[in-house]
């Protein structure tokens, strides 16, 4: 009873229009979680041949593709239903394009059976995605920075 | 012949994009493979190993058998003994000549990655999902006129049982996870008495290959028993393997064991030689190193001898899927005798010593070969006949039972266990058709010395 009058008197975040955030965004970063997991574990069984740490990766990478495979309907969901998207820089897209494929072949490297399914092709390409994925992380930010710098002014 | 160029290249450059794309080589794209005839004997070519960006998969749809029968040469002739089975993996002939059918499958697999949800997909598609009746059904031919007429559930409530051997009036039932002893009198049709286990073998959780095969010693004293490995390659981890992908010798006093040769992959079949009284087993090699490799085999067993897996084939070809390595291993892996061609999966054997087929088949190994499901083109889906002399092969092996597949590659029926009955006819358990087929020689001269 309370919290309905004192929201209806002093509007707080949650008052605020909801879905305003593209809903895309809320599953990239869970997607970029599950790769750069993927990364670790493979670095673990790198070193320690312990086929449970293989089997987290591979989790992982299947994991992160459905994810990824949700961000890109709900993005192009977000775009049809005419939502601003805001700050998709062409390095974002371009980085995330490439981290989605080469995550595609690692998921497929990683159901072979054995040493290989890692080392050295899996993990070639999960360090590979993490690197792309810092990479636009670093450009994005960069010419994000430049542009609200110079908007300011 | 310009257009077939085309579509090759057409075909090729997604490869070679693939190719580039993984960044490191190891992608093969020529998935079919080559002639199997160049993979049977003493002496396969192999191919270099390959590794795949998608397990290839291609499994022959079923379709049974309808009014059809599998096909034999001229001097032979084949007809259903019994059908409706639930699943028949293996058959046993008792001295009296009832035909024992084991009705059975796998336990279910547990699901440790996401290539295992996809497996039982597959597996269905090929006919190799269907239940097993866990149980041992008995036929018995009163007539003698190769028509069952006694059909009885002989024993019932078993755990994926698959070999079966009888010494004296002891009945062994190798389940996934135990022989058991039973007693048995002549002319027993069921077995109602509770069994005792004569030893534990290694079952689940994860219990891959999961058959048991069993082979009672001529004097009677010992039992072998062909146990598989619990992974293609290792990817269960080695500790999974304990005592494993070996030929086990047990004591039928005592229960004890001892591993009498390793390294054999998958041993889902063992038999005596009768001229030399030498152990032989066909054993199913690795698989997605390629549609050539790793030819399955069949080889005799020395008494303490490695055969290679997991850490090497044929020999001292090193599998580098598995790590760490162990080059002490390796060199002292032997090569097996015989090859049969890759993923054929042989997954029944009969040494052949009786007269009732003719001439032709007298000394030598039938082996049935359940079929690919891993390889383009298929192969297998037949039984074949392995001429021996002097105890060793002695020439290529000759297509008997076939038919298997029709004109489509689509399964009528798939060949899993060999028998040779009282009057020396092949019975071949027929685990997708649901049927034990009995080959017997055509001439009635042959068929009346039974």
């Amino acid at each position: 009873m309370t919290a309905d009058t004192t929201s209806r008197n002093t509007p707080d975040r949650m008052d605020l229009p909801v879905g305003r955030e593209p809903f895309h965004r809320m599953l990239v970063p869970l997607a970029i979680a599950c790769f750069a997991g993927a990364f670790v574990t493979d670095l673990i069984y790198w070193q320690s041949v312990a086929v449970m740490w293989e089997m987290f990766s591979d989790w992982l990478l299947t994991a992160g593709m459905i994810i990824a495979g949700f961000a890109i309907i709900a993005f192009v969901i977000d775009v049809v239903g005419g939502k601003q998207i805001r700050l998709l820089t062409w390095p974002r897209a371009v980085g995330y394009v490439l981290a989605v494929l080469l995550s595609l072949v690692n998921t497929f490297v990683h159901t072979r059976d054995g040493y290989t399914a890692v080392v050295p092709t899996g993990l070639t390409l999960s360090t590979l995605v993490v690197v792309i994925l810092l990479f636009t992380a670093w450009v994005d930010w960069a010419l994000v920075t430049r542009r609200r710098v110079g908007a300011g002014t | 012949m310009k257009h077939v160029v085309t579509i090759a290249q057409s075909v090729k450059r997604p490869c070679l994009v693939l190719v580039a794309f993984a960044g490191l080589g190891l992608v093969g794209c020529n998935y079919d493979g080559g002639d199997p005839k160049v993979e049977i004997g003493a002496n396969p070519q192999l191919p270099k190993l390959q590794q795949y960006l998608i397990p290839p998969i291609q499994i022959a749809r079923v379709v049974g058998w309808g009014k059809e029968t599998p096909t034999v040469p001229r001097g032979l002739q084949v007809h259903a003994l019994a059908t409706g089975f639930e699943h028949p993996r293996s058959l046993y002939v008792l001295p009296n000549g009832d035909v024992l059918v084991v009705e059975t499958n796998g336990p279910k697999a547990p699901i440790h990655r996401p290539k295992d949800l996809v497996t039982p997909w597959v597996m269905w598609l090929a006919g190799a999902k269907a239940k097993g009746g866990n149980r041992i059904t008995l036929l018995r031919d009163t007539k003698g006129d190769g028509i069952p007429d006694v059909r009885t559930v002989f024993l019932d409530h078993l755990n994926s049982p698959f070999g079966v051997v009888l010494v004296g009036n002891d009945l062994y039932v190798a389940n996934t996870d135990a022989i058991i002893r039973y007693p048995y009198q002549e002319g027993q049709t069921s077995i109602t008495a509770p069994g005792t286990k004569l030893t534990d073998l290694p079952g689940g959780p994860i219990d891959h290959h999961w058959t048991k095969a069993l082979l009672a010693s001529p004097d009677g004293s010992k039992l072998y028993v062909g146990v598989g490995s619990n992974s293609n390659i290792t990817e269960n981890g080695i500790q999974a393997e304990y005592e494993r992908a070996a030929i086990w010798e047990v004591d039928r006093e005592s229960g004890a064991h001892r591993i009498f040769a390793s390294g054999l992959r998958n041993p889902t079949g063992l038999a005596w030689e009768p001229e030399t009284r030498k152990l032989w087993a066909i054993v199913n090699e690795r698989d997605e190193i390629g549609p050539d490799l790793v030819p399955d085999y069949l080889t005799s067993v020395r008494d303490g001898a490695f055969y290679g897996w997991p850490y090497s084939y044929y020999g001292q070809h090193l599998d580098p899927r598995v790590q760490p390595q162990r080059p002490d291993l390796v060199a002292t892996a032997i090569a097996p005798d015989y090859a049969l061609s890759s993923h054929v999966a042989p997954l029944g054997v009969a040494m052949y010593a009786s007269t009732g087929l003719p001439a032709t088949y007298r000394g030598g190994a039938f082996v049935s070969e359940h079929g690919s499901w891993d390889r383009t083109p298929l192969s297998g889906y037949k039984v074949v006949f392995v001429p021996f002399t002097g105890g060793q092969p002695s020439g290529p092996a000759q297509d008997v039972v076939t038919g298997f597949l029709n004109e489509n590659n689509h399964a009528r029926g798939r060949p899993v266990g060999l028998a040779v009955d009282r009057t020396g006819g092949l019975l071949i358990a027929d685990d997708v058709g649901d049927t034990v087929w009995r080959v017997s020689s055509d001439s009635p001269r042959s068929a009346s010395t039974n």
